[in-house]
């Protein structure tokens, strides 16, 4: 989605040129672009889809350019998995909102320079119809954000505590009560990875050993049971790569990614917790200390399951859009929220 | 060597009643940042815990090693951070078996000596030299166990910590793993009692972390079951979702699981020798801790990555004991070749009699 933006907004780059420009990066060790992930691989499609020319021309070329940071409020404490419960409220006032409630989960607010923000405008509605999406600008008055550790030792995530906020009204993203679209377009980017992901490991050049069997090879000599164990992982991992490839070029061709970004999501994660829980076997005794391979690994793979829709939710998805299942009920999908979060079950 | 196959009720009550007091989610965290938690061993030393399963004349608690055991899944259950496998079923046995004095602070064992730290024998002394990694608590500890093959006999010595020095290391748990140096440090050669060998040290580390694991995985499964009853998503109780209630079986399977393969070994080798049930034990307790581990995180979402919800003070444990005498490769071979050399026609007898097929 980087080359994407790159496109519309500075460079002047094909679409095709963007591809092979995505390409060429993965077979480099390059750079982690975690922190501009947000900007690059979800919020920047979406304001492309959704946004008003002024907001592309305002937002678009910082994310591009990494000088702004963006991270994504939609959850909340009794909004996880069902993000359509979000109670966070902004109302109306003039040209202005007025924003009130709780974020959680909130990946790089504590260096994020906006965000954006999934707010309920219309309690009266059903769940999903009385919501509108936001851009907060993270140093606006009455935004404080509450750092949280995780086990991994690590405080990326934030609760956000909002009060008497006030947003100008010309950072509404998409019109009063099309939140829950704008968000699906948010979250089906970042299913399908977006501009996310950096460069590779340097597998794809095929020449070089993967860095983490590299790393693997230098622990002990591989024994027959752990080359079967490395080249499964392997071959997933280069299967999914193609299978999410393909996920990406149907979804340029089709303007949306559709559900097979939750595929690719499912199949992310477990070539990742494959690789740290083979780099942290290898590793014996020695994995378990704070020098050892695949330590850090170890303590944050539970949460690739979980960040970005669980893979509960993404095999929900597959199962009903995908395979036409039917789909679990849902009592309280015509309720109004201020009625059906009280309980309808 | 026992017939008593029960544990005394009174331990299980008094021991789980004093750490359900003790470590709570504060004082484990706290622990964890300052490395150590002198109060709770204080505690827990007071009621002679520390020393059962070692006798009364050796300066013990006495009961049998399996009191000591099940205080040990209790400690895991708990999740307190102590060294209770180290001073007690480990240091204490093998000091026990020499005929040395049980010091009234904390003891630790260098897990695996060997290529790392060697003795040579000068007269009436050992001299113990070489870099010991992951020795649990030896921060905090008073003496420092070593067991040493020295001309085919084994010796265990005794070391002051003071004469020693600690490199401050901790596991994923946060638990103290500190890297000791030897320097020459000169103590008493004391022989060990036949039965004491390097391999019969390494199973019953095994047994130990089996009996911690298996109380680890059973707290483990519990939390899960309440926190997944009370999150509300959807409108109803996550716990009610049939993917959510997968995870919850998994959890509840391999507590029991590891439970009891943690007492059969317990109760195998409170009679003689148990290594096959050992073997199994630890391995049994490696696989379904990482299965549960999975599970149980699943089912909690993002509630269970921060350091805030405790399930991470039994999951990160795992994670980490599941590495310590002996991984699931080491086991397997170890079973596996036990098999082979006995035969295809021993195979059901062996795992239907366990290790009193072997003698
Ligand atoms: C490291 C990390 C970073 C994150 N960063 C962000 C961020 O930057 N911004 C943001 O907005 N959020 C973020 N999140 C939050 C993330 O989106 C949520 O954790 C996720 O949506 C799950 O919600 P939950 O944690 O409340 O779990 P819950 O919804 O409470 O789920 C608990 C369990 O129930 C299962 N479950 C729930 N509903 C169903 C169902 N219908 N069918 C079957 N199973 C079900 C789940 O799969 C899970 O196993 C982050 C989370 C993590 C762990």
């Amino acid at each position: 989605m980087v080359e994407n933006i790159l496109h519309r907004r500075s460079l002047d780059a094909s679409a095709s040129q963007n591809a092979l420009i995505g390409r060429v990066l993965r077979e480099y060790i390059v750079p982690d672009l975690y922190p501009f992930a947000i900007g690059l691989g979800m919020v920047g499609p979406a304001l492309l889809a959704h946004g008003t020319v002024e907001q592309q021309e305002e937002w678009l070329r910082p994310i591009a350019s990494g000088t702004a940071v963006w991270c994504q409020m939609f959850s909340e404490p009794e909004a996880g998995s069902d993000l359509a419960n979000v109670a966070l409220s902004a109302r109306q006032d003039g040209e202005e909102w007025l924003i009130e409630g709780q974020k959680t989960w909130t990946s790089r607010a504590m260096w994020a320079d906006w965000a954006i923000c999934l707010a309920r405008t219309d309690p009266n509605q059903p769940k999903h119809k009385g919501l509108t999406m936001f851009a907060i600008p993270m140093e606006a008055s009455g935004v404080e954000v509450r750092p949280l550790m995780q086990m991994n030792r690590d405080a990326h995530f934030s609760e956000v505590f909002i009060s008497n906020a006030r947003i100008s009204d010309k950072w509404r993203i998409g019109e009063i009560g099309e939140g829950w679209r704008v968000a699906m377009t948010v979250l089906a980017h970042e299913r399908a990875g977006g501009g996310s992901r950096g460069g590779g490991d340097g597998s794809a050049r095929g020449s070089q050993l993967p860095s983490w069997i590299a790393d693997i090879q230098t622990l002990n000599d591989l024994s027959s049971i752990q080359r079967e164990d490395i080249s499964a992982v392997y071959s997933h991992d280069t299967v999914s790569r193609w299978t999410s490839q393909r996920a990406a070029d149907e979804a340029r061709v089709s303007g949306a990614p559709g559900p097979a970004g939750s595929g690719a999501k499912l199949r992310t994660v477990r070539s990742y917790k494959g690789r740290a829980r083979l780099s942290n076997l290898s590793a014996g005794a020695h994995g378990m200390l704070e020098s050892g391979h695949g330590y850090i690994e170890v303590m944050t793979a539970p949460s690739m399951s979980i960040r970005g829709g669980t893979d509960e939710i993404q095999r929900n998805i597959l199962g009903e859009r995908v395979l036409g299942l039917p789909g679990e009920p849902r009592l309280d999908r015509e309720a109004p929220w201020n009625e059906s979060r009280k309980g309808l079950l | 060597m026992t017939d008593i196959t029960t544990v005394d009720p009174l331990i299980t009550e008094t021991a789980d009643r004093l750490l359900s007091q003790t470590c709570d989610h504060e004082s484990i965290q706290r622990a964890e940042a300052e490395g150590g938690a002198p109060e709770i061993w204080d505690a827990f030393a007071e009621t002679g815990f520390p020393w059962i399963s070692i006798s009364e004349e050796a300066g013990g608690s006495g009961g049998s090693l399996l009191d000591a055991l099940e205080v040990l899944r209790l400690v895991g259950y708990h999740a307190a951070p102590i060294p209770a496998a180290e001073n007690g079923v480990l240091a204490g046995w093998l000091l026990g078996a020499s005929k040395q004095e049980i010091p009234s602070g904390i003891a630790t064992v260098v897990p695996s000596p060997g290529s790392q730290v060697t003795g040579i024998l000068s007269g009436d002394e050992v001299v113990v030299t070489g870099v010991a990694e992951r020795v649990p608590w030896a921060r905090a500890a008073e003496k420092i166990v070593v067991l040493l093959e020295i001309d085919s006999t084994n010796f265990v010595a005794s070391i002051d910590q003071d004469l020693c020095e600690v490199k401050p290391m901790t596991n994923m748990a946060g638990e103290p793993r500190d890297t000791v140096s030897f320097n020459d440090v000169k103590v008493a050669a004391c022989p060990a009692e036949p039965g004491v060998s390097p391999e019969s040290f390494r199973f019953r580390g095994a047994l130990s972390r089996s009996a911690l694991m298996a109380g680890a995985i059973e707290k483990m499964s519990q939390l899960t079951v309440t926190y997944t009853n009370d999150r509300i998503q959807f409108g109803r109780p996550v716990a009610k979702f049939q993917a959510v209630q997968q995870h919850l079986v998994w959890g509840a399977q391999d507590a029991a699981l590891a439970r009891m393969a943690a007492e059969t070994a317990a109760r195998e080798a409170n009679r003689g020798d148990a290594l096959f049930e050992i073997a199994a034990a630890k391995l049994i307790s490696n696989q379904a801790a990482a299965r549960a581990t999975k599970a149980c995180h699943q089912a909690h979402g993002a509630m269970g990555m921060t350091q805030e919800y405790p399930l991470h003070h039994l999951s990160r444990r795992l994670w980490s004991w599941r590495k310590e005498y002996g991984g699931d490769a080491e086991w397997s071979r170890w079973l596996g070749e036990v098999a082979v050399a006995q035969g295809a026609d021993a195979l059901y007898p062996l795992i239907t009699g366990g290790s009193s097929t072997l003698r």
